[in-house]
């Protein structure tokens, strides 16, 4: 260990703390816009400090709604509380098994899908709906997929492995800015053949969802969560295979030793020793999913998630609404920073190194 | 408990290396059989066939009646303990060692109670609770053994599980497994490179080399009469002396063996107790002399004149008991095919030799002494083959 001296550690700490400013300035700066008057905003040189502080932005975001309605918000705090305590206990490891997890899944899911119906007045939370469904889902198949392909990867050396490796690499590299007109020409194909064929209008009794009369993929939740899997596959099937690459295979071996099938080695002594993993893949999958704007824009003309919402919404930057963007994105990114310090501990375990070593 | 009997095991890794070649051995019920060989001659390969983490390419594996080539590990009724422990780092070691239990649907009750009897035999009823990260070594290790014995299955496979310990703990977990293993009868297959292990747990040792079994014995069948050079200096520490040597007939009629400058006379009970040597006179051939049939002339000096050779002593090692000398004889050595024995002393020389004094012997480093050599204790190998001549 090199001795620190007490200039070293002080440009040590200058240096973090330029950093951190920097990371942080943005936000900060979206925060006050949102409790400023449209006046200091609009302001020729900035106001920084000393302005009149407001709500107004809030409260039209929250409150002015087209339909004015305190159950929405209620019902809003008590959905995001309630998947926060559903991550928690995942993340707690209280040990359910999986009949508990599902059915706990499909009840929020099916209160969610049920939402609009009910709160049909309020578009914010259509969007918001859209976002948890999007989320949810592509943070659930992406990281099935994961586990499965990662694990898969990490203990078949065979060469058509590393082919898939480098390839998803290769995908990853891409900008994904790349993918968005083939994904949405890929989907209008299937939407003219639904169409001319005529199968888009079958009546099919298990997917018959009230609202939807047609089948189709472009400006549907569908085709937002099939984009994003795609797009954040090589990222998870690379986490996860490093991960289990840290597990020796003698463990699985020895359950199998212990009269364990390869399935139950894996569910029953590999899944449990990657949770800090599957946590940390999972928030990154999940910050991507919360945060997209392209792919919903492009893929879903109306079935927007909130990010697009409050673009399209406010107008963007017109200094007439900025403040209530502002807002907006300040109160969206509130559950993210809820969740992220709930798990933060396994999130600094999941990319530790050796975090899956006993 | 059950007979196990490999046939004619032979394992070819997809990349075409050979690592096992026609293994065939019985253990019979309740059998300690250790296996051992230098490292990378195909130990572990031979377990994790019988284990079924390994395709067997050819042969054929029984556990008592049943054939286990195409049985899945899990329904193996076999049990196996890993070098590495390979616990389960987010199960406590009471669910560590209930787990065999939980897959096999032991109810609730039963299991914890097992699960106490089998920690109480290894003294961890204290660790239950803890995981295993927060144990010693010795302990993880008894955790495994937990996790073996906690079912009783037909059959135990061990895998140097005790080459992670220090050399004190080693001692006494051998004996522990050795006493746990007769207490329970379950027949066991355990691995290990060191000899010593080998020797001192095995109620059989086979000795193993490139994938090839070289001979099994009981172990002092194994140190008294090894049946090649590998064996002869394997098996025994420090090990055998080998050189190249030539038996030739003495005017006496009698018969001398000439090693590099010495001679030394071979009493007439050896000739006639082998029969077979009497074709290698005035032909070369590999002789073996064991450290402990060596001695200080001065401290026996009964010892017949013409037994004897004359050398320098080069680095004498004191141990208490005894006392190790080293030097060198004019005779070329013979290479015994272990690569892990090169060169304890990293010396290249020929003719080095290590001899077992008694204590009282006198000598020092840089002392020219006689030797005493106990002539009818010697090995002889075939040179070509490096087969014992015995018969
Ligand atoms: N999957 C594999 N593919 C090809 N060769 C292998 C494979 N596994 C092992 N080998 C080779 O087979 C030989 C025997 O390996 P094995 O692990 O059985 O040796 P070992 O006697 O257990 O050695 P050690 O004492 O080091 O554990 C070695 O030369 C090794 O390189
Ligand atoms: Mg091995």
């Amino acid at each position: 260990m090199r001795k620190t001296t007490p200039l070293s550690r002080f440009g040590l700490h200058a240096t973090l703390v330029a950093l951190v400013v920097w990371s942080v300035l943005p936000f900060v700066w979206t925060f006050q816009t949102s409790i400023k008057f449209t006046r200091d905003v609009a302001a020729k040189k900035p106001v920084l400090w000393g302005y009149e502080t407001t709500a107004n932005a809030y409260k039209a975001f929250w409150l002015d709604a087209d339909d004015i309605n305190m159950w929405s918000v209620l019902v809003y705090i008590l959905a995001v509380a309630a998947i926060c305590f559903v991550l928690g206990q995942i993340g707690r490891r209280v040990r359910h098994g999986w009949p508990w997890f599902l059915g706990v899944a499909g009840v929020i899911f099916a209160a969610l899908w049920r939402f609009p119906k009910i709160w049909e007045a309020n578009d914010e939370y259509d969007f918001l709906i859209n976002s948890i469904v999007v989320t949810v889902l592509t943070m659930l198949i992406s990281l099935s997929i994961g586990l499965l392909a990662g694990y898969g990867l990490a203990r078949y050396t065979g060469i058509s492995g590393a082919v898939i490796l480098i390839i998803a690499l290769g995908f990853r590299a891409l900008p994904r800015t790349a993918f968005v007109l083939p994904y949405f020409f890929g989907a209008k194909e299937i939407d003219d053949w639904l169409t001319r064929t005529g199968v888009g209008s079958w009546n099919f009794p298990l997917i018959d969802f009230p609202g939807i009369d047609t089948l189709q993929i472009l400006d549907t939740r569908l085709a937002i969560v099939l984009a994003l899997v795609a797009v954040n596959q090589p990222f998870t099937i690379w986490m996860f295979r490093s991960f289990f690459m840290e597990v020796p295979k003698e463990i699985e071996e020895a359950a199998m030793m212990d009269g364990a099938t390869r399935l139950q080695a894996f569910r029953k002594v590999i899944i449990p020793m990657m949770w800090p993993a599957i946590i940390a893949t999972g928030l990154f999958t999940m910050l991507l999913a919360y945060n997209e704007y392209l792919f919903v824009r492009v893929l879903a003309p109306t079935e927007w998630t909130l990010p697009v919402a409050i673009v399209s919404l406010t107008g963007g930057e017109s200094s007439r609404t900025i403040t209530e963007a502002a807002a907006a994105s300040v109160s969206i990114t509130l559950p993210i920073v809820v969740v992220i310090i709930l798990f933060q501990k396994h999130l600094v375990k999941g990319l530790g190194a050796g975090a899956v070593k006993g | 408990m059950s007979t196990v009997t490999l046939d004619k095991l032979t394992k070819v890794y997809p990349n075409g290396f050979q690592a096992i070649t026609d293994l065939s051995l019985t253990l019979s019920e309740g059998e300690f059989l250790v296996l051992v060989g230098p490292s990378g001659c195909g130990k572990s390969t031979a377990l994790r066939m019988i284990a079924g983490l390994e395709d067997i390419s050819s042969g054929d594996l029984y556990v008592g009646e049943r054939r286990l080539n195409d049985v899945p590990p899990k329904d193996r009724d076999i049990a196996m303990v890993f070098q590495s422990y390979a616990l389960y780092p987010q199960m406590t070691v009471a669910e560590n060692i209930g787990f065999p239990l939980k897959l096999r649907k032991v109810a609730k009750k039963d299991r914890s109670q097992q699960v106490q009897q089998a920690a109480q035999i290894l003294e961890l009823t204290e660790q239950l609770e803890s995981k295993p990260s927060m144990l010693s070594g010795g302990q993880r290790q008894r955790v495994a053994m937990g996790r073996a014995i906690v079912r009783k299955p037909a059959l135990f496979l061990m895998d140097e599980p005790l080459s992670n310990l220090d050399a004190k703990l080693r001692v006494q977990m051998r004996a522990d497994i050795a006493a746990i293993q007769s207490d329970l009868g379950v027949t066991t297959f355990y691995v290990t490179h060191d000899q010593v292990e080998a020797m001192t747990m095995g109620e059989r040792v086979a000795v193993i080399k490139d994938g090839v079994l070289q001979q099994v014995a009981p172990p002092e069948e194994l140190y008294a009469h090894p049946d090649n050079v590998f064996v002869a200096a394997f098996i025994g520490s420090p090990s055998m002396n080998l050189y190249e040597a030539r038996l030739s007939a003495a005017d006496d009629g009698g018969h001398l063996l000439q090693l590099g400058d010495h001679r030394l006379a071979v009493s007439p009970s050896l000739m006639n107790n082998r029969p077979a040597l009497a074709r290698y006179v005035d032909q070369p051939l590999v002789v073996g002399i064991r450290p402990e049939d060596l001695e200080d002339a001065a401290v026996a000096p009964d010892h017949p004149a013409d037994q004897r050779i004359s050398a320098k002593i080069e680095v004498r090692e004191a141990l208490g008991a005894e006392t190790l000398m080293h030097f060198s004889i004019a005779a070329p050595t013979v290479d015994s095919g272990d690569p892990d024995a090169l060169d304890e002393l990293g010396e290249e020389d020929t003719g080095r030799c290590t001899a077992r004094f008694s204590a009282a012997t006198r000598a020092r480093v840089g002392d020219q002494i006689e030797i005493n050599v106990d002539t009818d204790h010697l090995h002889f190998f075939d040179p070509a083959t490096h087969e014992a001549i015995r018969s």
